[in-house]
């Protein structure tokens, strides 16, 4: 990687007996919006209070700008971040917040004046300056605390969490909000949250950690289209897992039902796990479907209908259609090969991407 | 108009203020007695506090009495706010241990810890009078003030400090300006909670004033003990005076602390 920024090798974090991350390994280019993704007490928090020098690893190297910090105090790295309840000092009103990273690091007067205008600018707070922070809200709050972490102009801002205290509609106009900030400044963006909705919308590359381990990294729609194994499957949208056996390259069998699809390089007779997203799900008439059963349930959520079936060899589906149909009626299901997403047992992501590369490139 | 209700809890509570503070108005009115003894009420007068003023013993106790209540209460207020910080940093059986040990000075008897400070002193020599007291003073403080700022301290949020390296400051640079403009508050409100206790500590510090070194309480209990007389009464009407400024002061300082108004806690949804 031409630019890289940071980098992790083989670090590894315990505390006493409890290991909170295995052999993390990872880059991060500059400039770009990643997101570590998991549920809590997935370890994520932890790699970001490793990147912002809070705590440090047990084992292992942690790489910035191409030198190793292992040992560089946090007031000594060019990373800030936004935590997860703002931290903000309640004694000091909006400017004062604001300026107190430039004031520690003896800016003059003049120039905190100036920076501070600009970055409560950047944040939509100009003239804010004057208030105290507990007259500001939740949403203002959290915009307090961005605009104090990148008047100091770091290489690598962290935000933990950063929008789970906001409401709903705050928490989707500041992920506009963010994503526009990040490209307008230029600097990387390390974003830790649980929330999947919120890192398929922001960011450049998501990694997904669970257990102390990084389970999947790449793009949103590589995450979504190809998830690795059954954990990143469930976790990252809505998803049909049923198990199934690879009878041979492109022919995968569900419930002893066989369908074409477009996975291979697996052994012959592999017993395979199936992801098929319910929004790919068609409802049809029987003799067009692929499956059939009886529609159980129908909720309608706005954009669409969440329908589940049950076939006729009892396995419940997912749908999501924008299509009404009725409850109790007989169904068909129909849905493309390309729908058709084959995962297999422990399979790492080198091998994943390998076998993928080795039957692509036949095509 | 507001219908007034006599209910029986405001006639209790109405009893339970009058019981409490009818022996101190009695005290106060016959202080502007013009007679000598309090069994008659002999028309108004300031004379008691004329002999007041020109009691230089009495005067001089004063301000001993105060200047050992700043000085004690100064001490105190370091070493406790030190203290509570510590405190803060140890965990589990330390914590609770050190809690412990810290509140039982609390609720132990003020009589044995006056008489364990006179062993003491006398063990180790001290010339009992105005260093003793002072020492004894700072002593019976110090837990005070730990309870009072160990509040404040617990109330902050750990990231905040997280915060302040994290913006470039070091230890102290975090310490000085984040956590302790953040306790400020506490540290004032131990501060006055330390120069009340004392002001008018009577126990300790009677086992431990020597010879011709003496506060407000123990002098007005000897000159009690001689019999009644109304300058006492005239000292004690400006003393309970100065309690309730004391009192007063303390409220305004935690109404409005800190630099423009009281510090509270960062929280989701204080204005929304």
């Amino acid at each position: 990687m031409a630019n890289k920024i940071m980098e992790f090798r083989h670090v590894e974090k315990r505390f006493d007996d409890n290991v909170v991350l295995r052999d993390i390994d990872f880059e991060i280019e500059a400039g770009k919006f990643y997101t570590l993704l998991g549920p809590s007490g997935s370890g994520k928090t932890t790699i970001l209070r490793l990147i912002a020098g809070f705590d440090q690893p047990t084992s292992g190297e942690i790489f910035f700008d191409g030198k190793k910090i292992n040992d560089v105090p946090a007031n000594q790295r060019q990373v800030n971040t936004v935590f997860q309840d703002y931290a903000l000092f309640p004694h000091m009103n909006v400017a004062e917040n604001v300026a107190f990273g430039l004031q520690i690091r003896g800016v003059k007067k003049a120039e905190i004046k100036q920076r501070v205008a600009e970055a409560l600018k950047l944040v939509q707070l100009n003239g804010y300056g004057e208030r105290e922070i507990t007259a500001m809200s939740g949403g203002q709050r959290q915009r307090v605390a961005i605009a104090r972490a990148i008047v100091n102009e770091p290489k690598v801002l962290l935000l933990d969490e950063a929008l789970s205290a906001l409401d709903h509609k705050l928490r989707v106009q500041m992920q506009t909000e963010l994503r526009q900030l990040q490209r307008k400044l230029g600097i990387t963006f390390i974003f830790v949250t649980h929330d999947q909705e919120e890192a398929l919308a922001m960011s450049d590359q998501i990694m997904i950690i669970n257990d102390g381990t990084i389970q999947q990294s790449g793009t949103p729609v590589d995450i979504y289209d190809e998830p690795l194994n059954h954990f990143v499957a469930d976790f990252i949208g809505e998803s049909n897992i049923v198990p199934g056996v690879m009878k041979e390259d492109y022919l995968v069998s569900i419930n002893g039902q066989d369908f074409t699809c477009v996975d291979a390089g697996m052994k012959p007779n592999e017993r395979v796990e199936v992801v098929i997203r319910p929004e790919d799900l068609d409802i049809t008439t029987v003799d067009k479907g692929q499956l059939v059963g009886t529609v159980d349930t129908q909720l309608f959520r706005g954009v669409d209908y969440q329908i589940t079936v049950h076939d006729i060899r009892d396995h419940t589906w997912k749908i999501n259609s924008i299509h009404k149909t009725t409850v109790g009626a007989k169904v068909g299901i129909s849905f493309d090969p390309e729908d058709i997403h084959v995962m297999r047992y422990n399979e790492t992501e080198e091998d994943f991407d390998a076998r993928l590369d080795s039957y692509e490139e036949d095509e | 108009m507001k219908k007034r209700h006599l209910t029986w809890s405001g006639l209790y509570l109405a009893v339970v203020f009058v019981i409490l503070y009818a022996p101190i108005v009695y005290l106060v009115v016959f202080s502007f007695s013009a007679g000598t003894t309090m069994e008659n009420y002999h028309g108004f007068s300031l004379r008691h506090y004329a002999d007041l003023m020109s009691d230089t013993r009495m005067i001089t106790i004063v301000f001993n009495t105060i200047i050992i209540a700043l000085l004690a209460s100064l001490v105190a207020t370091i070493i406790g706010t030190l203290g509570a910080l510590a405190i803060k940093d140890t965990r589990g059986k330390v914590k609770n241990s050190l809690l412990s040990l810290n509140n039982v000075l609390m609720v132990s008897p003020d009589v044995i810890i006056g008489a364990s400070f006179l062993i003491f002193f006398t063990m180790l020599g001290v010339r009992l009078g105005f260093i003793s007291v002072l020492l004894s003073h700072i002593a019976f403080c110090i837990p005070i003030v730990v309870l009072m700022v160990l509040p404040k301290i617990n109330e902050l949020s750990p990231t905040l400090v997280d915060a302040a390296y994290d913006l470039g400051a070091t230890r102290w640079q975090a310490f000085s300006q984040v956590v302790l403009p953040a306790i400020t508050p506490g540290i004032w409100a131990g501060y006055f909670m330390a120069l009340t206790y004392s002001l008018d500590d009577f126990a300790v510090t009677f086992f431990v004033t020597g010879n011709g070194f003496s506060t407000l309480s123990v002098e007005i209990y000897s000159r009690a003990r001689q019999g009644i007389n109304l300058e006492i009464n005239a000292l004690s009407a400006l003393m309970f005076l100065v309690s309730l400024l004391l009192v007063l002061g303390y409220y305004i300082i935690s109404k409005h602390g800190g630099r423009h108004h009281r510090v509270v806690a960062v929280k989701e949804g204080d204005v929304q």
